[in-house]
């Protein structure tokens, strides 16, 4: 049987499909917008696509993130933190530790030795370290997402920034630019806030090798280098990092179908 | 529910229209009993607070407070109250009487004092201030004890001025005495959830059935309440649960049914918190004791939860999962009450999966149900 895994986001919305033997088929993503429902059904759409399949061929779909319980399409619905445990031991099969920064939520998952889920952090109800803090900083900054992480790396002297808060980033950077800082330091900057905050969590759990970056923010080789210098530790993470969750949420889908026996990795 | 309602009218209606001096009071460890036998009607600004909350008012007077100048970090229950002060003291419950005199215990609450300070020059009224040594571990220091009786003995002539009516032993030890019944039945429907499948939770029906022993101790209609309230919960058909809980800390009453229904869809049943002990511990066998009138009030102003250290506090939450035969602890930690959430994360006891939820008691914006249920599923999809 064929399933599909869509992880609604605060920030965007991916969509995996997967075959019984959990060949990866097809994925999508689509930016989240104010329209929760219609972003999932597009990502949806785009793995379709690639997948060269219609929808009738999917035999269970599993939802999750933010919008999970919006997703009409999923007969099932399952928690982040499941389904990025998942995501991350089908990438990086040996993963004890799972660090997932998405648009709003930043959560540090510890996975036991059998790959289940044996305890995990989240930020609070603020945005402080999130997605949301490094898309404030690009914004402000002038630069694209995507080239947040090379530009962060060439930076010779970061600039320290006092908080990871999405709100205050703005006046403290313009402040640092009115002062003649680099974008490059201030980047950098950025990225040691988000990677003070992400620590606080991931030491609260108890870190153990190895680690993997999944969420929307993986794909930032300035937030990966930030994370490692902080922690002290190696990062898994690449360019799959972002689809985590919804793999996560499709190997879920095909435990459901019962075509599959669970392996628990 | 409806015997609770027409109770806790009642009790605004005698604050509005009955006769008598008014005394504002706090919840943890207060001294009720004595100002009660004096003849004086008992106002708790906290318990307003709460009611203004849960009825989805406190939003409104928290931002009346915070054009003030009261800081966004304040407590909510203090800004709820302050911006109904500004608001000229009407809320959905009649108008709040002018007090007499306040008096304001430090075990509960150390914000409090500021809180009832403010009230005092609002109202230019009298405060009196019953200073309460920490217990720490829990077990009163008889030097400590001495201090507080000294000062509920002085507290005893002020009132007996301001009131213009003596204290006569024989009512504060009838008094007294309807406490300890009150406590006695109150206890019994709280240990009626060592049962399996327990017929009452602990928390989400426990923190409505605390309203008359937080109001109303020492009153005929406070006995009478627990006394009904124990029949109803004695001939209950226990529901089944799937999930047996013990939470630290105080309910989000502005969102209580969201909240609620996020342990209810997992068939979570609290057995037992230590939010519906913030009045006092008799759970630890503590009660009111008509023959050390003075002691057992000092002791139960001394012997008040948020009064005691950490060690001492996650020492109960241990006692409490053992006893019960809990599952899973969760934790509460709210905003607004630093006395119950500092240090509140180091809370989690061994080996019991803990649950770590924030938001806050009174104001409505520091609580995001999607985040929430997140953490709520996420702790059930990986303890099942």
């Amino acid at each position: 049987m064929i399933v599909a895994g869509v992880d609604a986001g605060a920030a965007a919305a991916k969509a995996a499909i997967l075959d019984s033997e959990r060949r990866i088929l097809g994925r999508g993503i689509a930016r989240t917008g104010a329209d929760v429902v219609r972003a999932a059904e597009r990502a949806f759409r785009a793995a379709l696509e690639a997948a060269g399949l219609q929808e009738w061929e999917i035999g269970v779909t599993t939802a999750t993130g933010r919008g999970r319980f919006r997703v009409t399409f999923a007969a099932a619905q399952a928690t982040e933190i499941a389904c990025h445990a998942r995501g991350a031991r089908f990438r990086y099969p040996a993963t004890r530790t799972v660090v997932d920064i998405g648009g709003q939520d930043t959560k540090a998952i510890r996975v036991a030795p059998d790959g289940s889920v044996a305890d995990f952090a989240m930020n609070d109800a603020c945005a402080a370290g999130t997605g949301r803090f490094l898309e404030a900083a690009a914004s402000v900054l002038g630069v694209r997402l995507d080239e947040m992480g090379s530009l962060s790396l060439r930076s010779r002297e970061p600039v320290h920034i006092a908080d990871a808060c999405a709100v205050f980033v703005e006046s403290e950077l313009l402040d640092h630019l009115a002062r003649g800082r680099r974008v490059e330091d201030l980047l950098r900057g950025a990225h040691r806030a988000v990677a003070g905050r992400v620590a606080v969590l991931v030491r609260g759990i108890g870190a153990e090798p190895e680690a993997t970056l999944t969420g929307g923010v993986s794909a930032d080789a300035g937030m990966v280098a930030a994370i490692e210098e902080r922690l002290g530790m190696k990062m898994n993470a690449g360019p799959d990092g972002p689809f985590a969750g919804a793999v996560g949420a499709a190997l879920l889908a095909l435990e459901k179908t019962g075509n599959h026996v669970r392996t628990r990795d | 529910m409806t015997a609770l309602k027409r109770l806790m009218a009642d009790w605004y209606r005698d604050l509005s229209e009955g006769e008598g001096p008014v005394v504002y009071l706090p919840v943890g460890g207060n001294v009720a009993e004595l100002p009660r036998a004096c003849g004086f009607r008992v106002f708790f600004p906290e318990v307003n607070a709460l009611q203004c909350a849960l009825r989805k008012v406190a939003g409104e007077f928290i931002l009346r407070a915070e054009e003030q100048g009261y800081s966004p970090d304040v407590c909510g229950y203090v800004k709820s109250d302050m911006g109904l002060a500004a608001s000229g003291g009407s809320g959905p419950f009649g108008t709040i009487p002018k007090p007499d005199i306040l008096l304001c215990t430090t075990s509960g609450c150390s914000t409090t004092l500021k809180w009832f300070e403010a009230l005092a020059g609002i109202h230019e009224a009298p405060l009196f201030v019953l200073d309460v040594p920490s217990v720490r571990d829990g077990a009163a220091d008889p030097h400590a004890l001495r201090y507080v009786v000294r000062q509920v003995e002085e507290l005893a002539s002020v009132l007996e001025k301001i009131g213009r009516r003596k204290p006569s032993r024989d009512r504060l030890a009838e008094t007294l005495e309807r406490s300890r019944q009150a406590e006695d039945l109150w206890m019994e429907i709280l240990d009626s959830a060592r049962a399996k499948p327990s017929p009452f939770d602990a928390f989400f029906e426990a923190v409505f059935f605390m309203a008359p022993i937080t109001v109303l101790r020492g009153t005929p209609e406070c006995v009478e309440y627990y006394r009904a309230a124990r029949e109803e919960v004695r001939g209950r058909v226990a529901e089944p649960e799937r999930r047996r809980i013990v939470v630290d800390g105080p309910p989000p009453w502005p969102h209580f049914r969201a909240f609620r229904d996020l342990f209810k869809r997992w068939g979570a049943r609290c057995v037992a918190s230590t939010y519906v002990r913030v009045g006092g511990d008799w759970d630890e066998g503590f009660r009111h004791d008509p023959s050390r009138p003075f002691e057992s009030m000092a002791e139960f102003a001394a012997r008040c939860y948020t009064n005691r250290s950490l060690p001492a506090r996650r020492a109960i939450l241990e006692r409490e999962i053992r006893r019960f035969d809990a599952d899973a602890l969760v934790i509460h930690s709210v905003r607004s009450c630093r006395p119950y959430s500092v240090g509140q994360a180091c809370l989690r006891v061994r080996d019991v999966p803990t649950l770590f939820l924030e938001s806050d008691l009174a104001d409505p914006r520091h609580f995001n149900e999607g985040e929430m249920r997140t953490r709520v599923d996420a702790f059930f999809e990986v303890a099942r």
